[in-house]
């Protein structure tokens, strides 16, 4: 079954400038996204993820921010060349993004049912009654009851978990192509992310569109995901289906990452972390940028950075052990999760 | 809300008599005696005991301040010594022209400022935005009384554009209102610019550019709404000043309000006079921050809520 | 309970603190260094003071010398600032009156900074109906529109340069007190209050050594914020005729004087004008650049 190749990343770069230097946020990103599949991109804070989903819709704060280089292509069209006009008729309309907060993400002095009628009545040309019925059907949608009433509130009235739903019929309403979520179960309590990611899981059935997800919490990402990408460091480290992913990381801080979940059937003294830190965005080493916390590091890793090879069909990863230059002592290749 | 301004102007109340009470205590203050000032010099003991009597002068304190309150609430503010007017009618024939003069004041206020800040934090450090700030820092410095002279000086004597001073025609209006109006324009200019900078910083402006609103839109729907709620607070702390503002204008521009009728009546001791004014003026600021509070609760439900 | 221990416990407290504070003031007077706008307010409050301090001693002429064949020239090398209608050197004038309209500005803050500040404590300390009364007498003051307060009292007392210090004293007195009162209320729940109180001080040593020194800051803002609006009021009710009397160069007396001769002199109403302005100016910018430094928001 061919998929269509719905939006295409290549070698996205984007820097922010200050007085401090240049932080290479995000250095060189690339990735797919197929029609109806669900992306999950995955790091630590300050890896660049969130940068990167900003900078598909160029809501990169500029200044400081800059993309510098790199290809979106969705549907073949060139984001980053789309006059301002063009990329307005794009935003929430073909790409939709919801946010971390839903507290500060709304406005607060605008009922919530006009913030998402709003969008409908700009990209779809409804007048105001059709639009606002619209976006009353999109309130019950995503499973708020009472949607005629919710629809005349103000934010500063509803629980966290039903701004959060807000943002999500808001970023839907106008049926994108692909959504993106940076974050959105972060802010939330447990029990209510579970149903946030339910309703963004049926959602997707029903309208059929692409997802990229975006988060720190693997937990997450194992259940919904059809495909992750893991970044550090401004830059993609491992790219693989989920299953693969978890069952098989190549990556080693992958298997860091995924070592550091505790585990709910084995017995833990303690809890693994990974020791070291982040690499400042302004100062980045020539080689590798995991080679300080990386166990398996050689000279290799030291000197020259790694490209993102693809090892098998739908895996990629940026690790010199997978090359034929490897000349390390353990090799993971060997290891079991 | 509504169980809001009962409670609000249960509260005035207290407020208002204090203000009579300060005000009649003040006038107590005035070293001599009344009887003999009304009386004149030279008049004889009885004249000036009948007159004291006849003031109600040698009652109780207490009792003079009842009989006080007693007549204000029939309207009767005494006559004024130099005329044997009623004080009440000469407020009532000056205090439409003060507040017509206070009307184009605070739009001048909230126009002129509203505009100049929004500007501004379209394009903040810009040529425009500097520039504008600088003029509303000196808006802020300049005593009202001196930018009176100055713009007396510029558009009458000079170009000979604007009356010099009067009030019979839309010409005179506008020296004066400008005047009163500069220094709040100029604050609530700093004001609308600051929050409408911090406003432009926040999560929600970015899902509304997310949803590809366009840029007048997020600008007049977004973030003036949200901008404008700390302003509103600043406006209504601007009429404290222009309502003590008019004393000052009206003596500079020789406009025949209640201001320059308080002044006049200090000049002349003409102590009636200037009671009444006071008590007027303070009785109207009284009501207009009422008005204002009720207002602001009024728009920021949602600020006690959170 | 061992006298000594109390006494060693409760000044490490209040040592702690100081330390604290004067790390504080450091940092604070670095960002104030930093911001152009509170330098260069700065240096026109210094100019000012300078002029208050040797202004007179410096005046080319007696401001109070009559010299009617002089009258009413223009700015020349003899006259910086022209003479006014009695043939006085305005910038002499400018001199002298610099002494009447700072000074009236600096006494009328310290009479009504003071009494504020002590209604702001006690009210905001002891609360209950001791704040009641004081807030409810503090409201009546608010309720006079701007100087409508001050113009009151001047009636009442007579027109006169100390009475309107009086008068600009008493009607600054509110604005201190309540800002007081709002610190030393969130002072007041400190736990640092407590474990002070715990250890046995007395009301008037907290107040004094506890609560005050926090308050300070506040009260700093308020204070140079409060002078410019006191000179300005000094020199508005010096306008109307109410404040200095003439031949007095009070500078707000010196406009009104000048307006009368706008036409055929109009350098008499400009040179004070200019020089309150600028004193407000100074005094803005400073202040502008004090509430940056103080705002817990600006890290650059």
């Amino acid at each position: 079954m061919k998929q269509e190749t719905v939006l295409e990343v290549k070698d996205l770069q984007t820097y922010f400038y200050s007085s401090e230097g240049v932080a290479k946020a995000v250095d060189g990103v690339s990735f797919t996204l197929q029609k109806g599949e669900t992306l999950g991109i995955v790091g630590e804070s300050g890896c660049g993820k969130s940068m990167t989903s900003l900078s598909l819709l160029r809501l990169v704060p500029s200044p400081p921010g800059k993309i510098i280089y790199g290809e979106i292509l969705l549907n073949n069209t060139d984001i980053l060349k789309l006059s301002d006009e063009e990329l307005r008729k794009i935003r929430g309309n073909k790409i939709s993004m919801i946010f971390q907060e839903p507290m500060t993400s709304l406005n607060p002095v605008l009922s919530v049912g006009e913030q998402i009628a709003e969008s409908i009545r700009l990209h779809q040309g409804l007048s105001r009654k059709e639009a606002w019925q619209k976006a009353v059907d999109m309130i019950r949608l995503v499973g708020i009851p009472a949607p005629e009433k919710r629809a005349k509130q103000e934010p500063y009235q509803l629980s966290g978990g039903m701004r959060q739903r807000i943002m999500i019929a808001m970023a839907l309403a106008c049926t994108p192509d692909v959504l993106i979520a940076d974050e959105p179960t972060t802010a939330l309590d447990v029990t209510i992310q579970a149903q946030i990611i339910d309703i963004i899981q049926n959602l997707q059935k029903q309208l059929g569109m692409s997802i990229i997800f975006i988060t720190h919490d693997l937990g997450v990402v194992a259940e919904i995901c059809d495909k992750i990408a893991v970044m550090y460091a401004g830059q993609v480290v491992e790219e693989g289906t989920t299953e693969s992913l978890f069952e098989k990381p190549l990556h080693p801080y992958t298997n860091g990452l995924i070592q550091s979940l505790p585990k709910l059937y084995e017995d833990q003294e303690e809890l693994s972390t990974i020791h070291g830190t982040v690499p400042s965005p302004y100062n980045y080493p020539i080689g590798c940028r995991y080679a300080e916390r990386c166990p398996f590091t050689t000279d290799l890793c030291r000197e020259k950075q790694p490209e993102l090879l693809t090892v098998e069909p739908e895996k990629k990863v940026r690790c010199w052990m997978y090359s034929n230059e490897w000349q390390g002592e353990t090799h993971m290749k060997e290891m079991t999760v | 809300m509504t169980l809001f301004i009962l409670k609000r102007l249960a509260q005035i109340i207290p407020v208002t008599l204090g203000v009579t009470l300060v005000v009649f205590l003040i006038m107590q203050m005035i070293p001599g005696d009344p009887a003999i000032i009304l009386a004149g010099e030279g008049a004889s003991q009885e004249t000036v005991a009948e007159l004291r009597e006849n003031l109600g002068l040698n009652k109780p304190l207490a009792v003079q301040y009842t009989d006080y309150i007693k007549n204000l609430l029939q309207g009767d503010m005494g006559n004024s010594l130099k005329n044997n007017q009623p004080v009440f009618e000469e407020i009532t024939a000056r205090l439409p022209i003060t507040i017509e003069l206070a009307f184009y004041s605070i739009l001048i206020t909230i126009v002129l400022g509203l505009i100049a800040g929004i500007i501004s934090a379209i394009r903040p450090y810009s040529f425009m935005d500097v520039g504008l700030m600088v003029v509303a820092l000196l808006g802020i410095s300049l005593p009202s009384f001196w930018l009176g002279i100055l713009l007396m000086y510029v558009f009458s004597v000079q170009l000979h554009w604007l009356p010099v001073a009067g009030w019979d025609s839309a010409k005179h209006i506008i020296l004066p209102a400008v005047t009163l109006g500069a220094g709040g324009a100029a604050i609530v200019a700093r004001m609308t610019r600051s929050s409408m900078l911090e406003v432009v910083n926040q999560d929600y402006i970015r899902t509304a550019k997310a949803k590809g609103l366009k840029g007048y839109i997020i600008i007049l729907k977004h973030a003036l709404r949200n901008a404008l709620i700390p302003v509103i607070t600043v406006v209504g702390l601007q009429f404290g000043s222009l309502l003590g503002g008019t004393v000052l204008v009206e003596s500079v521009f020789a406009v025949n309000g209640l201001g320059r009728m308080i002044v006049d009546a200090i000049r002349t001791r003409d102590i009636p006079v200037v009671q009444g004014g006071v008590l007027v003026a303070s009785l109207i600021f009284v009501f207009i921050n009422l008005f204002v509070d009720i207002m602001y609760r009024f728009f920021n439900k949602r600020m006690d809520l959170n | 309970m061992n006298k000594v221990t109390t006494t060693i416990d409760h000044s490490v407290l209040v040592n702690a603190r100081k330390a604290s504070r004067k790390k504080n003031l450091v940092s604070f007077l670095n960002k104030i260094k930093k911001n152009k706008a509170a330098v260069a307010g700065g240096i026109i409050i210094l100019l000012y003071i300078l002029m208050f301090l040797i202004g007179p001693i410096i005046a080319p002429y007696d401001p109070f010398d009559v010299q009617l064949d002089q009258k009413l020239q223009g700015p020349s090398l003899d006259h910086l600032m022209g003479t006014d209608d009695k043939g006085r050197d305005i910038l002499s004038r400018i001199l002298y009156g610099s002494r009447l309209s700072i000074g009236v500005g600096i006494s009328a803050v310290l009479f009504g900074g003071t009494i504020g500040t002590l209604l702001g404590l006690i009210s905001g300390y002891y609360g209950k109906w001791v704040d009641s009364i004081i807030s409810r007498i503090l409201d009546i003051m608010l309720a006079f529109p701007g100087i409508l307060l001050a113009l009151a009292i001047v009636s009442a007392l007579g027109p006169s340069l100390i009475n309107v210090t009086i008068a600009v004293g008493f009607f600054s007195i509110p604005m201190f007190a309540r800002i007081v009162r709002g610190s030393t209320m969130e002072v007041k729940k400190l736990e640092y209050i407590d474990a002070v109180k715990t250890l046995g001080a007395n009301d008037m040593t907290i107040l004094i050594k506890h609560i005050f020194p926090n308050i300070l800051s506040p009260i700093i803002v308020q204070a140079s914020m409060r002078l410019a609006t006191a000179i300005l009021s000094a020199a508005g009710l010096s306008f109307l005729g109410l404040g200095a009397q003439p031949p007095s160069p009070e500078w707000g007396a010196m406009l009104s004087n000048g307006r009368d001769f706008l036409f055929t002199a109009p350098y008499m109403a400009l040179f004070p004008g200019i020089m309150i302005s600028l004193l407000v100016l100074g005094f803005n910018l400073f202040g502008d650049g004090l509430r940056d430094a103080l705002d817990p928001r600006m890290k650059n």
